[in-house]
């Protein structure tokens, strides 16, 4: 993935440096918005987690108010907590038990702090290029106008 | 000579200057010392009008301006065509891992476990060995056209490539040409 004209980065022309620098800086911004998606899916995940923990410990029987739309909640009671319809993508839902529920909320939870980890090491890398060729590209332009630019 | 008074006429046309008229057609024949016409090179890979002699009339400017512009077209679509390409690639990409997911959650679930799938409104049981044919065969049909679009990708780019060459190699002899004038 590292472009052939890296190694070159002095012989370029102002022109294709400051072209090359606004691609890594887009591309560090794409990087970026991934990272603020995983961490929004990371913490709906964890607000899953928590809710089944507590529908855990909730007994059978219990009143509580179920939501049947987003704005219209009816009285009912706890019937079964121990088993779980999870959504795995692509329209499939499984039936878990709630031990099996938790742990697949944790195991996706794991994955997604693993590719935000891989993913910032990466987007910090980039950053590190950007900031490489901005001053490049500043001692150039130094260099090159040393007279009106007085 | 008179200068043709076209705007800046030896740019990177990129820009989407809609063709003014037809290919050349009632231009064309006052010109005996014109090879290939620039008509024909509209499919074409361009350059064929290679060994064009060198006459520096303002029609002959207009003809080959009128031909980068066919040019510069046909490279705009080219390069619309690669970008549609990216985007339908990226949505098969994230399909594809979707459904591997969800493979993987099928794999881990011992035979007895119900799996339902939502039609519509409905969550309707499915047997678990179908379910995970069913995942199996999407990914299978994803990856193939994955690899079509990967294919296709690379024939566009390689058209991308040759008709900057030419728009390149037309456009000096433009200057040439205009440089006598």
């Amino acid at each position: 993935m590292a472009s052939p004209g890296r190694i070159e980065l002095d012989k370029l022309s102002v022109e294709q440096l400051k072209g090359l620098k606004e691609q890594t800086d887009l591309e560090f911004n794409l990087l970026q918005d991934s990272l603020t998606k995983i961490r929004t899916a990371a913490t709906r995940l964890e607000n899953a987690s928590a809710a089944l923990h507590d529908l855990s410990l909730r007994p059978h029987g219990k009143k509580m108010l179920v939501p049947l739309t987003a704005s219209l909640y009816v009285p009912g009671s706890l019937d079964d907590a121990e088993t779980v319809l999870v959504d795995v993508g692509t329209g499939y839902f499984i039936e878990k038990t709630m031990a099996q529920g938790k742990e697949y909320c944790e195991r996706k939870i794991n994955l997604l702090k693993s590719n935000f980890d891989e993913l910032a090491e990466v987007a910090t890398k980039k950053k590190a290029i950007a900031e490489d060729m901005a001053m490049l590209l500043q001692a150039k332009l130094r260099q090159a106008s040393p007279g009106p630019n007085s | 000579m008179k200068a043709h008074s076209h705007p800046g006429p030896c740019k990177e046309i990129n820009g989407y200057r809609h063709r003014r008229r037809k290919p050349t057609k009632p231009a064309s024949t006052s010109y005996s010392s014109h090879y290939p016409k620039p008509a024909a090179s509209c499919g074409g890979g361009g350059g064929s009008s290679q060994a064009m002699a060198s006459s520096s009339t303002p029609a002959a400017v207009r003809e080959m301006q009128k031909d980068l512009e066919v040019q510069a077209n046909a490279l705009s679509k080219i390069q619309k065509d690669i970008a549609k390409n990216h985007q339908v690639r990226k949505q098969y990409t994230i399909q594809v891992g979707e459904n591997e997911l969800v493979l993987k959650e099928l794999e881990l679930l011992s035979d007895g476990a119900n799996v339902y799938k939502l039609i519509g409104p409905v969550l309707v049981k499915q047997d678990l060995a179908e379910a995970k044919a069913n995942v199996k065969k999407r990914i299978e049909y994803i990856s193939a056209e994955l690899k079509r679009m990967d294919r296709a990708l690379k024939d566009l780019e390689e058209k991308q490539n040759s008709k900057k060459e030419s728009i390149f190699k037309l456009q000096q002899r433009m200057q040439a040409v205009q440089a006598k004038a």
